[in-house]
């Protein structure tokens, strides 16, 4: 069987970008419109998507199924019921252990090639095999293993950018020397921008300078929201605040994400 | 009867098939100057070696990560690359250490690490 599904990889040149936020906000939003999604934490250095789904334990996690001690059903955990009449989430957790941390940065070239093998095969196993739309990538920023294991077993990778000027040079960079050569299709997501969002021409203005500046798409342009930021990541905000601004844009964004061709 | 010509044109291919794979195979150790024909110490083909690669074998090499264990016709039905071309780079790779060959009757199949092929 052979499945339609998208892998996307979120990724940035510098942290607190909103790799995190947007990873599962837009899976959340994907949930919305129907989609079986599968989010999985790929930032081993840092994890949060157990603090941020109120998970407290795991029997398996991420780092097992890369280091080839079980496979990947085993560490799905299925929070579907926290959608009522939507599609299917099942997210994949990092293990936030200080333990786990460690060892996870102590591998070797050998580990890590094996561990692109065991992400690229998640293409046979969850979307060909369980009939999965999207599989979402969280990743640590700038240039760690897990990242370009992630990008490189990626579809599409979204970046997510701010204008602070290291970062618009970094993330430049970045997409020069590396998702060029490995030919990866990369699109936008420009964070805590300062402008006003009812304002739709600043926003076409915004957009031809990103593209100026990026040289790639832009797939969204999301503006700094106070809301957002006060929440302190303590509930999903696209899926408690469906009429707020930000859920609108991230709405936008799974819209045009279905559009783009793996 | 009608057969038997293109058997024998078969088994020509077959065969100009291996002499050019050791054909690669010498002109890749001689560029390296070396009299050894032994291939170079296993060197795994994680991404950060992927990123050093010049673009063409970084093309083979990903594809075959991708396939998992192929043959040269299989990367270049991928790649949209001549088979033979294909066959040029995963020789190279092979003898540079980052991948496996193995023969299986009429054809060489190859891969990035047989322990973790399912």
């Amino acid at each position: 069987m052979i499945g339609l599904g998208k892998i996307v990889a979120v990724h940035s040149y510098k942290g607190g970008t909103g790799k995190t936020l947007l990873s599962v906000n837009l899976a959340a939003t994907l949930v919305k419109q129907g989609k079986k999604v599968c989010l999985l934490d790929l930032d081993f250095r840092a994890p949060s998507l157990a603090t941020i789904f109120k998970v407290q334990k795991a029997d398996y996690w991420l780092n097992d199924y890369l280091n080839a001690i079980c496979e990947i059903d085993k560490v799905l955990i299925n929070l579907s019921e926290r959608f009522n009449g939507g599609g299917e989430l099942f997210v994949g957790l990092a293990n936030p252990a200080t333990e786990a941390i460690r060892d996870m940065s102590a591998k070797d070239r050998k580990w890590e090639m094996r561990a692109l093998g065991r992400l690229l095969a998640l293409r046979n196993s969850l979307l060909n095999d369980k009939g999965f739309d999207y599989l979402v990538l969280d990743t640590s920023p700038g240039l760690q293993y897990s990242s370009i294991n992630a990008i490189v077993s990626a579809d599409l990778v979204i970046v997510a950018t701010t204008f602070d000027r290291s970062d618009v040079e970094g993330t430049k960079r970045m997409l020069r020397e590396l998702y060029d050569l490995f030919e990866k299709k990369t699109e936008v997501v420009v964070n805590k921008v300062l402008y006003d969002a009812s304002l739709k021409s600043g926003k076409d203005e915004l957009q031809t300078r990103i593209e100026e500046i990026h040289q790639v798409p832009v797939l969204g342009i999301i503006p700094c929201f106070c809301d957002v930021s006060k929440a302190e990541g303590a509930f999903i905000f696209a899926q408690e605040k469906p009429d707020h601004p930000f859920t609108k844009i991230l709405n936008e964004v799974a819209k045009n994400l279905e559009n783009i061709k793996a | 009867m009608s057969k038997k010509p293109l058997q024998v044109l078969e088994k020509i291919r077959e065969n100009l098939e291996r002499l050019n794979e050791k054909m690669e195979i010498m002109i890749e150790l001689q560029k390296r100057g070396g009299r050894d024909v032994q291939p170079l110490p296993e060197a795994p083909l994680d991404v950060m070696t992927l990123l050093s690669m010049p673009d063409h074998l970084r093309k083979t090499a990903m594809t075959l990560c991708r396939l998992g264990q192929a043959t040269a016709e299989d990367v270049a039905e991928q790649t949209h690359r001549a088979r033979a071309v294909e066959s040029a780079y995963l020789n190279q790779l092979v003898v540079m250490g980052h991948l496996k060959k193995e023969r299986r009757g009429r054809k060489a199949f190859f891969c990035v690490d047989k322990n973790d092929q399912g």
